[in-house]
């Protein structure tokens, strides 16, 4: 290409021309390096795994937990139910014929005392049992021996608030005595259920 | 018209047929990936038409138009650019070039792999690293070949002096196997668990898009520059800052701001785009300085005009990038087309451009050759530019609009795709004339070598029906 | 600088910082992760994924879906909203109180001094702690993404670019899967003006055998669906495609993204 055709271009390779530094970028980037520390130790969590913006450090992100309430049980009951409980039971809380019986507007739920019904998932049922004026004669194994005193009384106020339910909550101290106290870890019969005391 | 230069001549012709390959794949890569780049970009405009193939998806055609550019064109032409610079910068001729040719074959042969992997499915699903292993490992190897050979003609250079342009040449050719098989062996090979298999991902990103591009386009640059403006660098102190501040804070950054990672990631990432800054001023200096004023400074579509606008476009690019890494701007940008559109003026506005620049300097007077289409050139040039500057105006309005109707819960999700058609309309025509340019960037490149090829069948001809010396025949 | 060696060595240091940083320090800190507790609760997360969802994630990665979704909920400040527990025994002070009150987004100190208001008058309060953004107020996610939520993925899909919707919470918002399979081979269908394209390939349209639909057919309407005879039944990878979207969830409180998870009350 003829215009690229100077006598520097076509032979002699670039030289580079020394010259005094120019001290006024070595200064800003040394003023940008002390701004970047500064926004570093605000913001970054100092290399803390657990702090995600929009936390700026540990003690942020510790103070922002929420404290379990009653909310948080109900949903903590909500998970456990559809993990463990809702296959026979439904999600719905309707039950299954032949499976299991409804848990919605049942006598056995919504019960004042919870003691009963703590006992079922505890222990087991097996045998006829009347449910909302129809008949069942199925078997529950313990489904809730398993489970932790807080998640299965979480399960319990659950069922005890949901689908048009309205009973008291179910604390994790309640299960613990209930527990402690069971005499026979087998599936109960009626008569043994209702030997419980209310 | 060949150039007439004897010394130097000898070490043009050296690096002929490694060149050659080197260039010419790169020119086929560059026309493929630009088509798929079309052809993806009109999925949005015709969703319906691309249903039926699964190699019509948008999904298949970006990564593999991305890859095709930047695995396809990028590197083996800045490959191609070092091996010349160093042999013309140490006065020292390329030996023994059959092995950087052998190389620059396995090299396209390992794209080819990999773009076909990734249209079969066998992608990785990691940005900028989606060949398969194959592709991937044939790409390490040839890579390996001419970097190696490279080195050997730096390390064997008559002229002992360093320039500014090797500082930034050899860095990157270390940097790529480094942050390559890094990566293929950590995300790809045995691969790391969970979200740091996407913090890797970046890392390597950030490192070849744009460490290494920055690196081998500004060596190039300072190559060039000083040459056709026919005054020396300006200055010697702000090559050497710029080198080590870019080498530094380029190569820290990269985790976007959002990322599932915990905050010291992507506040260290940010700080040290922040701190691109400062390389982005020298080297603003720099081109300022050395080009402003000079004699040689006309712009005629030729080589010079390629590298200066290619030099505004890097210094563009890095204030978009820096700009993206702000937590204001950032959070308005963040997913949306502002991304693309930074990524493809640094690949294509600076990288490939500059490149353009090089080539047509370095072939004619490699392959003793004129190209065929002189005038070509310069529209090829208008072309580009005018198709860079569609692509990404249009890119970065769009997703900065994006970015707004994203941070508003109030405007449901189907709005903000809606209003990015219009923007993708017309990054479309400006993908439509990229590919134009580059139909003729490869025209003129393949015309060299078929003519190279007919002189060379000719030369062989001609030797072969020659009469034999009276002393070679045996009685 | 002159000597090439020393050029060599330092740019090696230089770049060994990167590597350090971004490489090595996020594999030391996060690359042995392993399940975390769920808040207030002794369930662990994550689960793992059942086998034809993580086969999902191949289908998702093969296909490039990363290209359009991203799989990160973004989350910009973190709120606190009063909430009364109980009226105690003097309602109409706590209601009157209460009309004067802003209890919603409301920052610590706000929330204690509300909260502190409302206890002197005789009710009882929790506060809950809501994450706060344009992701969350779509509904894509109750709270930003963690490293936690990624632990078992064999190739992590982050995605880059919003062309589609955000996927990490898709699984907590679609109703069932044949709403995900009609979205998949008709979008238009499910969303009138999306931009995404039929994945027709992931279905086969046979003729129907036996007079009637195959239960795994599409349910299509009028427009999409195929002529008369015939339906559109998924293939497998469709259907793993699907398993995996309706894995996807990002809705579990954890330690590093905290919020009080609030169960809407049945009927």
């Amino acid at each position: 290409m003829s215009d690229q055709m100077t006598p520097t271009s076509s032979g002699a390779e670039p030289t580079a021309a020394r010259s005094l530094v120019p001290m006024w970028i070595l200064v800003l980037t040394l003023i940008l390096l002390f701004l970047g520390a500064v926004y570093f130790d605000r913001h970054s969590g100092w290399f803390d795994k657990q702090v995600y913006p929009p936390y700026a450090s540990a003690t942020m992100l510790e103070s922002y937990q929420p404290k379990s309430g009653a909310a948080a049980a109900a949903a903590q009951g909500k998970r456990v139910y559809e993990q463990i409980c809702g296959t026979c039971h439904g999600v719905d809380g309707l039950g299954k014929p032949g499976q299991a019986p409804p848990l919605a507007g049942s006598e056995w739920v919504i019960a004042k005392s919870h003691n009963r019904l703590a006992h079922i998932p505890l222990a087991g049922i097996s045998g006829p049992v009347s449910v909302g004026g129809k008949d069942w004669n199925l078997s529950m194994a313990a489904m809730g021996a398993a489970l932790s005193d807080a998640d299965l009384a979480s399960v319990l106020t659950y069922i005890r608030s949901s689908w048009g339910n309205k009973a008291g909550e179910v604390t994790a101290d309640d299960i613990k005595t209930i527990r402690a106290g069971l005499v026979r870890p087998q599936p109960m019969s009626l008569d043994q259920l209702m030997a419980v005391p209310e | 018209m060949t150039v007439n230069e004897s010394p130097t001549n000898k070490i043009d012709v050296s690096c002929r047929v490694p060149l050659l390959v080197l260039f010419g794949g790169a020119a086929l890569w560059l026309v493929v990936g630009s088509l798929l780049a079309l052809l993806a970009s009109l999925t949005f405009h015709m969703p319906d038409k691309f249903g039926d193939c699964p190699w019509g998806t948008y999904g298949h055609l970006q990564p593999a138009a991305d890859d095709a550019l930047l695995y396809g064109f990028c590197i083996p032409a800045g490959l191609g650019v070092v091996l010349w610079i160093f042999a013309r910068l140490g006065q020292t001729p390329l030996r023994s070039a059959l092995v950087p040719v052998i190389a620059a074959h396995l090299w396209h042969v390992g794209v080819l792999v990999g773009l076909v992997g990734i249209f079969v499915g066998d992608s990785t699903g990691f940005a900028w690293l989606e060949f398969p292993r194959g592709g991937s490992a044939l790409l390490f190897f040839a890579y390996l070949l001419i970097g190696l050979w490279a080195l050997m003609n730096f390390s064997g250079r008559r002229d002992g002096g360093m320039f500014p342009s090797h500082w930034f040449l050899v860095a990157a050719l270390f940097l790529f196997p480094w942050i390559y098989s890094t990566a293929n062996i950590l995300i790809v090979g045995w691969p790391v668990r969970g979200v740091v298999q996407a913090v890797i991902t970046w890392w390597f990103g950030n490192n070849l898009v744009f460490v290494w591009t920055s690196l081998v386009g500004l060596g190039t640059a300072f190559y060039f520059l000083p040459k056709f403006s026919g005054r020396p660098l300006q200055t010697y102190f702000y090559a050497l800052f710029a080198f080590w501040t870019l080498l530094l804070f380029g190569s820290m950054r990269g985790v976007p701001a959002g990322a599932p990672v915990p905050a010291w990631l992507p506040v260290l990432s940010s700080l040290s785009s922040l701190l691109l800054i400062v390389p982005v001023l020298a080297v603003a200096i720099i081109g300022w300085k050395t080009v402003v004023g000079a004699a040689g400074e006309k712009c005629r579509g030729g080589s010079f005009c390629m590298i200066k606008f290619g030099f505004v476009a890097f210094v563009l690019s890095a204030l978009l990038l820096i700009a993206q890494s702000c937590p204001v701007i950032g959070r308005l940008t963040q997913f949306t087309w502002f991304g693309t559109a930074q990524t493809q003026l640094q690949l294509y506005g600076f990288f490939a451009i500059t490149m353009f620049g090089a080539i047509y300097h370095i072939l004619p007077r490699a392959v003793g050759i004129e190209f065929a289409f002189p005038k070509l050139i310069r529209v090829q040039h208008w072309l580009a530019m005018l198709g860079i500057f569609i692509l990404v105006a249009s890119l970065a309005v769009g997703g900065v609009e994006q970015g707004m109707k994203l941070n508003d819960p109030a405007v449901a999700f189907g709005d903000s795709t809606k209003a990015m058609l219009m923007f993708l309309r017309v990054s479309t025509t400006g993908l439509l004339l990229i590919l134009l340019a580059n139909l003729l960037f490869a025209l003129n490149i393949f015309v060299m070598i078929l003519a190279w090829k007919w002189s060379l069948a000719k030369t062989v001809f001609a030797f072969v029906i020659s009469p034999l010396n009276k002393t070679e025949v045996k009685a | 600088m002159k000597n090439g060696f020393v050029i060599f060595l330092a740019a090696f240091a230089v770049l060994l910082t990167s590597w350090s940083a971004f490489v090595l320090g996020p594999q030391l800190q996060l690359g042995g992760a392993k399940q975390v507790p769920v808040l207030n609760s002794t369930e662990v997360y994550p689960r793992s994924r059942p086998g034809e969802a993580n086969q999902g994630l191949q289908v998702y990665r093969a296909n490039g879906c990363a290209a359009c979704h991203t799989e990160q909920v973004q989350q910009d400040g973190v709120a606190c909203d009063v909430v009364l527990s109980s009226a105690g025994k003097n309602p109409s002070a706590v209601s009157n109180l209460l009309a004067t009150l802003n209890l919603r987004g409301l920052n610590q100190e706000e929330a204690h001094a509300a909260s502190d208001k409302i206890t002197a008058a005789g009710g009882k309060v929790e506060t809950h702690i809501v994450a706060v953004g344009p992701d969350i107020a779509r509904g894509w996610g109750l709270r930003r993404s963690v490293a936690e939520d990624f632990l078992y993925d064999n190739t992590v899909q982050l995605g880059s670019l919003r062309i589609g919707p955000d996927l990490a919470g898709v699984g907590a918002r679609s109703p069932n899967a044949n709403v995900v399979l009609q979205h998949l081979y008709a979008p238009k269908s499910v969303e009138k003006d999306s931009l995404m394209p039929p994945f027709r390939y992931l279905f086969e349209v046979r003729k129907i055998v036996g007079g009637e639909f195959s239960p795994d057919a599409l349910n299509l309407p009028k427009e999409f669906a195929p002529a008369d005879g015939y339906e559109v039944m998924p293939k497998p990878e469709a259907k793993e495609l699907v398993a995996y979207l309706l894995s996807l969830h990002a809705d579990v409180p954890l330690y590093d993204a905290p919020f009080t998870p609030i169960i809407a009350a049945k009927p």
